[in-house]
């Protein structure tokens, strides 16, 4: 036993009562005296640490590190970025592995990979072997480094403690960070093994890892030890080599590709080149994408696949043991064991762990590959079969600061409930929202920075005729450009339209507005398609191509889902083949101000991308967008990138107290109209060109894009509705637009004064728009604007820019454009701000002092109420019998 | 560790209490310590035979499974129901949780008293 090597935390272990084992030529802990089930538990509820010290640590520098990385491992090593690690594969030429690893790029110039540690001598023989055809080298650094894994919702809270508040790493999975923990030098990965949605794997000297240990159990961390780490990972589904990866029970290779995560470690891209079990890794590939498509006819390549198994009758389940399906042996448990988990209680975003806690048999199974998620098959025990589900997953971990245990169950048929008596429901109907209008309207204090009430002259024209009925019109060449109507008794809509487009060119100050797209989500993806279009508009016999890079703001920093891949840019954004994600860039921010683009790092930025197309705009915004240096800056640079201003948010806020934003250089400008806004739920285009222009030609193309490229009943009532809230923004605008910069100024300060935490700079009091973000502590953002419509007072919930989702949410925002319309000022925002900091902070009940303030601000403002209006508006009404 | 004075022992760490010609049988703290969380137990059905030196079920742990090795011969009279739900139980208490009770006892294996039990606990250990 003497033989065994000591990670510089083995003392710590001994001196903790830890039960240490043999572990690939390692002494280590395999649990501490609590024992396993307490440490997965401490894990997921709050924070464990795990000695990961003797993992093999190896450094690659030199001219020709990249090209021996592509050699040698199955990832694309070009799409690492600084600051950025990825999972992979060192494969072997059949496709099996050699060993799984993590590649990490703390510095430009070189690589820090992270392998097995019973692995790593044969690893580091067989890399020093391939390194010499290349001009680079390969040195083990494992005794200069510790690593410790700093596991669970706690983790951050606990690092972020030691870097005396510096952001321990961008929220992102994988994203990496160099900096101090009190004074000591750390390099640190947002990974781990062990499935939890918050946890690091910190490097640091090896002299300094007994202080940091140390520090992290004062801060309630407490450790846990390989035990612990391996039903942490096998509850979270991840491979561990010499189970799932390496030989199966039956002594043959387990293909790459037979593990889920196999997938996302291996790149085809061409600039790899011919690597090592490239051919294999291909011909798993194509027989995967077969067996995905439940073609089951040849499977030579990929005989077996790794899936997540469920016992459904009593016992464990272990690995080795064989499976059955029917007679048909199919397989085997590659791992497995009992698990333990907590119950969650509530519902939905702010369910929570409960104390109570079970225990489950779960494992991973090597099982033939056309046995499929649902299957029912047999385990046998030591000589019972007993009954086993494969499952899809055990575990989420898309919902931070918490994973969710995925317990299988049998689904049941429940017969959907359609009653028979349309009448009665009828009734109820009418009487459910008629209680809802008279809560959101005369009782709630509305803050949803999205959302505003219409006057009553504009919801009495959403209602009257022109709602019924279809006006679709498309310019005509052959009839000297003008439009033609595809529908008789449109000449009125035919009007309304046109005086629309006139007041929304008067309004947004620019040469011409389409209005037909029904939101702003809609008027962002015909805008997204024209520029599509436009750009292949020479040849229309290949395949088009996508927008070349696109500069955006980050939906993590504030960016609206309007403008990210996974929303309404998805069809749109190419994929750059160098690093094989979504040629989108986002907008660098501040050091000091996550809210605030940085000007010059987005001037490198677009340096390095030559951007072929910008969005501004955000839904979480609390400055001016920086229209004006962009524009210069790509003009200076004599580059032809379109410009679009997403100006959804602050639609309603044009003009002085605001910005001009076709005046600082955009090209395009989109929004909805019903957030700042005055108007019924729409979209709206502005373009700029002019007809001499050659990106005329553009505005033309967008036009198409909207009809009939996007929608074809354009909601005639609401445009109508929507001209009269042009003709209110036109008139009202000025006094409109200085209350509600100075309320939401305001607004911030008296929260900020009630002891509560307002994001922003406090020099311009928080805010330049209508909004104001109050933070109210990690992940509570859910659970506070529950308690707050409780109270009648309507927010969003919000992830901050240094979170990692909607789940994780630790703000509100809010927004003072509704209240501000039914006359709230000052005095009012003032009251405002002690109730909710009494509801934040002290829990207090107020929904009967919010119904009252409510109460005293029912009459709409910056709209036409005079008396004459009033009278039209009345006989409107008779009229149309509302 | 605890060896209480008044059980005896057998060298697969199962202890043993006699009474009215009932043995009830448990596993040592020894044994609760070395499997670490247990998280389930086989038992055996009232009514099953069991022999002396032969395993009646077994124990998992996170880590492992280990045979329950009977040290009397004769008849599983009653079962701990107990441990089905709640298994943990043989690590919180391993000598106030039984796992069976065997009656028609017949035959016996070689049992150590508390003393030598630990002499023998403290050489396995080494």
């Amino acid at each position: 036993m003497s033989e065994l090597k000591r990670t510089c935390l083995y003392q710590t272990h001994l001196d903790a009562g830890a039960t240490m084992v043999d572990f690939g030529g390692w002494d280590m802990p395999v649990q501490y005296p609590s024992g396993i089930v307490s440490e997965h538990l401490y894990t997921r509820h709050n924070c464990s640490l795990f000695d990961v010290s003797h993992m093999g640590r190896l450094i690659v520098e030199g001219p020709e590190r990249v090209k021996f990385l592509q050699h040698v491992l199955t990832s694309n090593v070009m799409a690492l970025k600084l600051n950025q690690g990825q999972y992979c594969i060192i494969p072997n030429e059949n496709g099996g592995a050699i060993d799984d690893a993590y590649l990490y790029l703390f510095e430009e110039d070189r690589f820090f990979l992270v392998v097995n540690a019973a692995n790593t001598e044969k690893d580091l023989a067989y890399l020093q072997e391939k390194i010499k055809s290349f001009n680079c080298t390969i040195k083990n650094v494992s005794d200069e480094w510790a690593s410790i894994a700093v596991q669970g919702p706690k983790s951050k809270e606990m690092l972020t403690t030691l870097s005396g508040g510096v952001q321990v790493t961008e929220p992102m999975r994988n994203a990496l960070n160099s900096i101090e923990l009190e004074g000591h030098f750390a390099r640190i990965a947002k990974t781990g093994y062990t499935g939890e949605p918050l946890g690091y794997e910190v490097f640091i000297k090896t002299e300094d890892a007994k202080w940091l240990w140390n520090r992290l159990i004062e801060l309630g961390a407490k450790p846990a030890g390989l035990g612990a780490r391996d039903t942490l990972r096998l509850e979270a589904g991840l491979p561990l080599y010499g189970h799932e990866f390496g030989v199966d029970a039956g002594g043959k290779e387990i293909p790459i590709f037979a593990v889920p995560v196999g997938k996302v470690a291996v790149s085809f891209t061409p600039q790899k080149g011919d690597y090592i079990g490239r051919a294999a890794l291909e011909k798993q590939s194509a027989a995967l994408k077969r067996i995905r498509e439940e073609d089951f006819s040849d499977m030579a390549d990929l005989p077996r696949r790794l899936v997540p198994i469920a016992l459904q009758d009593r016992g464990v389940m272990r690995a080795g043991m064989p499976i059955y399906k029917g007679d048909k042996h199919i397989g085997w448990l590659t791992s497995g064991t009992m698990v333990p988990y907590y119950l969650c209680e509530g519902q939905g975003i702010t369910s929570r762990y409960s104390d109570e806690t079970a225990k489950r048999a779960i494992g991973l199974a090597y099982v033939d590959s056309d046995i499929k998620t649902d299957d029912i098959v047999e385990v046998d025990i030591r000589g019972k079969r007993l009954h086993a589900v494969i499952v899809k997953e055990h575990m989420r971990v898309d919902s931070p600061p918490f994973a969710r245990p995925i317990i299988y169950k049998l689904e049941e048929e429940t017969e959907a409930k359609v009653g028979s008596d349309q009448h009665r429901m009828a009734l109820d109907l009418i009487k459910l929202a008629q209680d809802n209008h008279q809560w959101r309207q005369k009782k709630c204090i509305n803050l949803i920075p999205s959302e505003n009430t219409a006057s009553r002259a504009v919801q009495l024209l959403c209602q009257s005729d022109p709602s019924f009925r279809y006006a679709e019109h498309k310019k005509s060449l052959s009839f000297n450009n003008e439009d033609i109507f595809y529908y008789q008794g449109t000449k009125f809509i035919d009007q309304v339209e046109q005086m629309l487009v006139e007041q929304m060119r008067q309004y947004l100050g620019c040469t011409e507005v389409e209005t037909r797209v029904i939101s702003g989500q809609m008027a962002n993806t015909a805008v997204f398609s024209a520029l599509m279009d436009w750009k292949n508009r020479y040849n229309r016999r290949v395949e088009p191509q996508r927008l070349g890079y696109v500069l955006h703001n980050h939906i993590l920093k504030g960016g609206h889902l309007s403008a990210q891949p996974m929303g309404a840019l998805h069809d749109y954004a190419a994929i750059d083949p160098v690093t094989e994600k979504r040629a989108v860039v986002a907008f660098p921010v501040c050091a000091d101000n996550p809210y605030k683009i940085d000007v010059e790092e987005t001037k490198k930025i677009i340096d390095e991308y030559k951007p072929e197309f910008i969005i501004f705009g955000k839904s979480m915004v609390l400055h001016k967008e920086p229209v004006a240096a962009i524009k210069k800056f790509i003009d200076e640079q004599k580059m032809q990138t379109t410009i679009m201003y997403d100006m959804a948010h602050v639609l309603g806020l044009i003009g002085d107290h605001f910005q001009k934003p076709f005046a600082e250089g955009a090209d395009i400008v989109t929004g909805s109209t019903h957030k700042t806004f005055f108007g019924p739920q729409r979209g709206v285009i502005g373009v700029n060109y002019k007809k001499d222009e050659l990106k005329y030609g553009l505005w033309e193309t967008i036009e198409r894009r909207a009809f009939p490229g996007s929608v074809s009943n354009h909601h005639l009532g609401t445009q109508l509705g929507m001209l009269m809230a042009a003709y209110e923004m036109n008139t009202f605008k000025d006094a409109y637009q200085k209350a509600i910069i100075e309320n939401a100024k305001y607004f911030a300060k008296c929260l900020k004064e009630a002891g509560l935490d307002v994001a922003g700079d406090p020099a311009i009091s928080y805010t330049e728009t209508h909004q104001v973000i109050v933070h109210v502590g990690y992940a509570q953002g859910p659970e506070v604007a529950e308690r707050l419509e409780a109270n009648n007072i309507i927010v969003n919930y919000q992830a901050t820019p240094e979170e990692e989702g909607f789940t994780a949410s630790g703000a509100l925002r809010m927004g003072v454009s509704e209240m501000t319309r039914f006359g709230f000022g000052k005095d009012a925002f003032a009251k405002l701000a002690g109730l909710i900091a009494d509801c934040v902070l002290n829990n207090r009940k107020v929904a009967d002092e919010v119904e009252k303030l409510r109460s005293q601000y029912t009459e709409m403002k910056y709209c036409f109420n005079d008396a004459e209006m009033e009278e039209a508006l009345n006989g409107f009404a008779g009229i149309i019998g509302l | 560790m605890n060896y209480p004075k008044e059980l005896n022992y057998s060298k697969s760490h199962e202890w043993i209490k006699e009474e009215n010609g009932v043995a009830t049988v448990g596993i040592s703290d020894y044994a609760q310590d070395a499997l670490g969380d247990v998280v389930f137990v086989n038992l055996p059905a009232v009514g099953d035979a069991v022999t002396a030196g032969e395993a009646f079920g077994d124990v998992e742990s996170v880590k492992a499974v280990s045979d329950l090795v009977s040290p009397v011969s004769g008849t599983v009279c009653e079962i701990n129901e107990e441990l089905v739900d709640a298994p943990e139980k043989l690590n919180k208490d391993p000598y106030g949780t039984w796992i069976i009770k065997v009656n028609e006892i017949s035959d016996k294996e070689d049992l150590l008293n508390a003393e030598s039990y630990e002499a023998f606990c403290a050489q396995e250990a080494k």
